[in-house]
């Protein structure tokens, strides 16, 4: 709830206290930001009767000054050029600015020049430059999220906007939270300790005034990791609602776009999977296929039920009631064809790639051990032809990150067999990841063989079996979180910033991943939410990834090196 | 929840700058320029020099009085402001009316020594009003719908489907309560006696074993219970009947209203499909236009026409022809 509340919080107050008819301009960003925490209905509720983007706003000259404009925007410098024009020649009765991040003086400079007809009544900071998809899972939509992936030097300027984007991001959310924390990151990744550095220079230096809070006995801790700790998460299919939605359709800002994979009527195109507005969701959001396929099959036999006494319609009385229930039976209907829909499709596409096939060598590749089982089930697979192109890739890179040191020819012989079957994949993206996020560059213990505690602890595992065979993966960073609730974090795998330091457990901790979350790391975090560990975790990252995205920043990511490779 | 406050800083600068803005040579304007020191002559120079581009504008069309206070001017709104307003006035008072309704409801529905006919036309009058403030509003409410993919069409729907969502919010409070009402009316009446007597409720005569015995000893007593109960219930037949009457009136505007509320969940509740459908809006509006001036070009008559007139012409050479022929 937090998350989702602290943005719903802004937004009300934004707009409580202006009375009469307003308008509602956003950016591009802040739009994401809104929409998965308000409705348009409830906008309606508050006199919001137009919502528009700036730079449409911008094209239109009626004047409207019956409304007061209320506009939400990112600090950036192309809102403050956008401002400027709109306040020269005003079109709205009163301006009220708030932006979603502190101001440099020199923009509240140019903005308070442009303002020569005094329309701007108040403007003001409210912290909200985070996109809460779930209560206690952020993103911030980055475009670009594959920098992290490259070394300063191959491009400094736009690596210094995506940190500068991530730190503004970070600050939000404490100030959201109206916490200050102590900062520790993963040892091994550079962009993570810059990250880590600036965010603490910002909340202990240069902003220190505003990030005074009242301090309570445990500071909370901010932990900065990086993607390529774990790159297993992203690279596997998911099982599990939401993570697969994501996975094999894809969710953006809580809304599925199902034009991509077919043909659909006009009020099924678009659908939202928003936790918070829809209960069948929430209660079935992280569970696995199988029995999400029986609570909707129970779900349609209740609606069935509802709709044949609908159609028992033999007095008034009847009518009078079928009437009152009109709404309500609206509603189900829709909820039941959504999910309907939904779990049809996914269960197409499962069926179309193989994806019982190929996920089981997939789990079995992150999770067990054996090197030549693994190698002929990846060989087997690669030979089948059903496979598509991106799932043999996948398999390929996940026998790499896991057996790169053992048996080197067969790797090879995996690669070129990659090579010949699958005319799209770019040569030596197996290589890249290897070299971004193979053994030596990662913190912590991916396959647990490193740790002695942890190879007892898998062996136990091996010996009790496997509830599921689809779902046993458990991402790193539930590991990670496991030592934070026992207080046991190394330090020399995770160092503090500079002289922070905490004894004991935190009671809240944020942890952000450079280069994006997963949705099932969310559900790892929810899982430990309500489990009352007596630590509250919050997740959150610059994108929301799923094996597609993630491939496409690793590709972008070595055109990129390779293009500055040829020009050294 | 953290936030600050940046209108002071921006105020200061605003008038900060407002006073290099104005030369100092206007002694009415406000005191922030005697502050400025110097001749008019550098202000001037200096002024143009901060704002090249900006022309400067002769002092005579500023007020002063106006700009000094920062006061805005909230223009005046459109003709359909006033619709909405009237709607929302009316939604106002059913709303007031409903609340009077509900206790005139547990009054009736009390135990009473009176024959309650005053509370009955008390509720009857109250659901009448209602039902017209009601009929009336959704009636003006599809005055508001326009036309045109301009901004403010955009606005008059968007206060449309608000006013649609208060409507229909309270027709159903309404029915509630109304069938609540019933409801316990039917219960009062089946109360009443030991005997039921309403046979269009209950098709069971829970006394049916008695009535052989009965029928045999119908005394003068009982037949005026009788008599006095078929009174009574007709009458509240009627009170039914009209309960049920003004449902199905409610019914109807429901169904009006229901196209134009929003579905609470749904991607059309979503503010930034709604961004993104204007957008599209003008498109297909473009489009559409563009479609029907291809199908008119392309038009059958047009087609059926140049026929015609290729084929007059064809005869009319064949005809002169034949002429010069033969």
């Amino acid at each position: 709830m937090v998350l989702v509340s602290a943005v719903r919080d802004y937004v009300y107050r934004m707009l409580q206290d202006i009375s009469g008819m307003k308008v509602l301009i956003l950016d591009s960003q802040t739009v994401s930001i809104v929409s998965v925490v308000y409705s348009q209905s409830e906008l309606l509720q508050k006199e919001v009767f137009l919502v528009e983007l700036i730079d449409s706003i911008s094209k239109s000259k009626e004047s409207m000054s019956h409304l007061k404009a209320v506009y939400f925007l990112r600090p950036t410098s192309e809102n403050i050029q956008y401002m400027r024009r709109q306040l020269s020649n005003p079109r709205f009765g009163e301006y009220h600015l708030f932006f979603s991040n502190m101001l440099k003086d020199t923009q509240i400079h140019l903005l308070a020049d442009s303002d020569e007809q005094e329309v701007v009544q108040q403007v003001q900071e409210f912290y909200a430059d985070f996109v809460a998809v779930d209560p206690y899972h952020f993103t911030l939509n980055m475009p670009s999220n594959h920098y992290y992936i490259l070394p300063a030097v191959v491009d400094p300027s736009n690596l210094q906007h995506f940190c500068d984007r991530a730190v503004d991001g970070i600050g939000a959310v404490f100030l959201a939270l109206k916490r200050r924390p102590i900062i520790r990151y993963s040892r091994a990744s550079d962009i993570a300790k810059r990250i880590a550095h600036e965010t603490a220079k910002l909340m202990y230096q240069q902003e220190s005034g505003l990030f005074d809070f009242r301090r309570m006995e445990m500071s909370p801790l901010l932990l900065i990791v990086d993607r390529r700790d774990d790159p297993v998460t992203p690279l596997l299919n998911q099982w599990t609602y939401q993570a697969m939605v994501h996975e094999l359709i894809g969710i953006q800002d809580n809304k599925v776009d199902l034009r991509s994979i077919g043909k659909f009527p006009k009020d099924q195109q678009e659908v939202v999977l928003s936790s918070e507005q829809d209960a069948f969701f929430k209660a079935n959001m992280y569970e696995n296929f199988g029995d999400i396929g029986m609570n909707i099959k129970r779900m349609v036999d209740d609606f069935q039920q509802v709709a044949k006494s609908n159609q028992n319609i033999q007095t008034i009385e009847d009518m009078a009631k079928f009437v009152d229930n009109y709404p309500e039976y609206r509603k189900m209907h829709g909820n039941v064809s959504k999910h309907v829909t939904l779990v049809t499709e996914m269960s197409k596409i499962v069926e179309e790639r193989k994806l019982m096939l190929v996920s089981e060598t997939e789990q079995d590749l992150a999770c067990n051990g054996g090197q030549v089982a693994a190698f002929e089930a990846v060989t087997n697979l690669l030979n089948n032809e059903s496979v598509s192109d991106i799932d043999r890739l996948r398999l390929v890179m996940l026998y790499a990150l896991r057996y790169e040191k053992e048996s080197p020819v067969q790797l090879m012989q995996l690669f070129n067999k990659l090579a010949s079957r699958s005319a799209k994949y770019k040569q030596g993206l197996v290589q890249f990841l290897l070299k971004q996020a193979g053994a030596d560059k990662r913190t912590g213990d991916l396959y647990g063989n490193r740790d002695f505690l942890n190879i007892a602890r898998n062996m136990a595992r091996g010996l009790k079996g496997v509830e599921n065979v689809y779902t046993q993966h458990q991402p790193l960073l539930f590991q990670t979180m496991e030592s934070i609730i026992k207080g046991r974090l190394r330090d020399v795998d995770y160092p503090y910033v500079g002289d922070h330091f905490q004894q004991g457990r935190p009671q809240e901790v944020v942890i952000f991943i450079v280069g994006g979350t997963t949705y099932e790391e969310s559900r790892s975090v929810a899982q430990l939410n309500a489990s009352n560990s007596g630590i509250r975790f919050i997740l959150g990252g610059t994108a929301v990834l799923n094996s597609k995205r993630f491939l496409k920043d690793l590709e972008e990511a070595q055109g990129i090196a390779r293009g500055n490779a040829n020009v050294v | 929840m953290a936030t600050r406050n940046r209108s002071l800083l921006f105020r200061k600068y605003r008038d900060a700058l407002k006073s290099v803005r104005i030369p100092a040579s206007s002694s009415a304007s406000s005191a922030a320029t005697k502050s400025s020191g110097g001749g008019p002559v550098i202000e001037m120079v200096s002024t143009s020099l901060l704002h090249p581009n900006r022309s400067y504008t002769p002092l005579s069309t500023e007020d002063p009085g106006n700009s000094s206070k920062g006061a805005v001017t909230v223009g005046l709104p459109p003709a359909w402001v006033d619709v909405s307003e009237e709607i929302a006035a009316n939604v106002q008072r059913a709303r007031t009316k409903m609340a009077e309704l509900a206790k005139a409801h547990a009054k009736a529905l009390m135990p009473s020594f009176g024959d309650g006919k005053e509370d009955q036309r008390i509720i009857e009058s109250l659901t009448h009003e209602i039902t017209n403030l009601l009929r009336k509003s959704e009636k003006r409410l599809q005055k508001l719908s326009a036309s045109g993919p301009s901004e403010d069409s955009n606005v008059r729907k968007n206060v449309q489907r608000q006013l649609a969502t208060d409507l229909q919010n309270l027709s159903m409070e309404l029915r509630k309560k109304q069938s609540t009402y019933l409801k316990r009316l039917r219960q009062q009446t089946e109360g009443q006696d030991g005997v039921d007597l309403e046979m269009n409720i209950n098709g069971n005569r829970p006394y049916a074993e008695n009535d052989d015995l009965d029928d045999m000893i119908f005394s003068e007593h009982q037949m005026a219970k009788l008599k006095q109960n078929e009174a009574l219930t007709v009458e509240r037949e009627r009170e039914i009947q009209q309960v049920v009457e003004s449902v199905n009136e409610l019914a109807q505007i429901m169904k009006d209203l229901s196209v134009l509320v929003i579905d609470q969940g749904t991607i059309v509740d979503r503010i930034d499909y709604n961004i993104q459908n204007v957008a599209t809006t003008v498109e297909e509006g473009l489009k559409q236009l563009q479609k029907a001036e291809r199908t008119q070009k392309q038009g059958g008559m047009v087609m059926c026409a140049t026929v015609l007139v290729i084929m007059c012409f064809v005869m009319l050479v064949l005809l002169i022809l034949k002429e010069i022929i033969f």
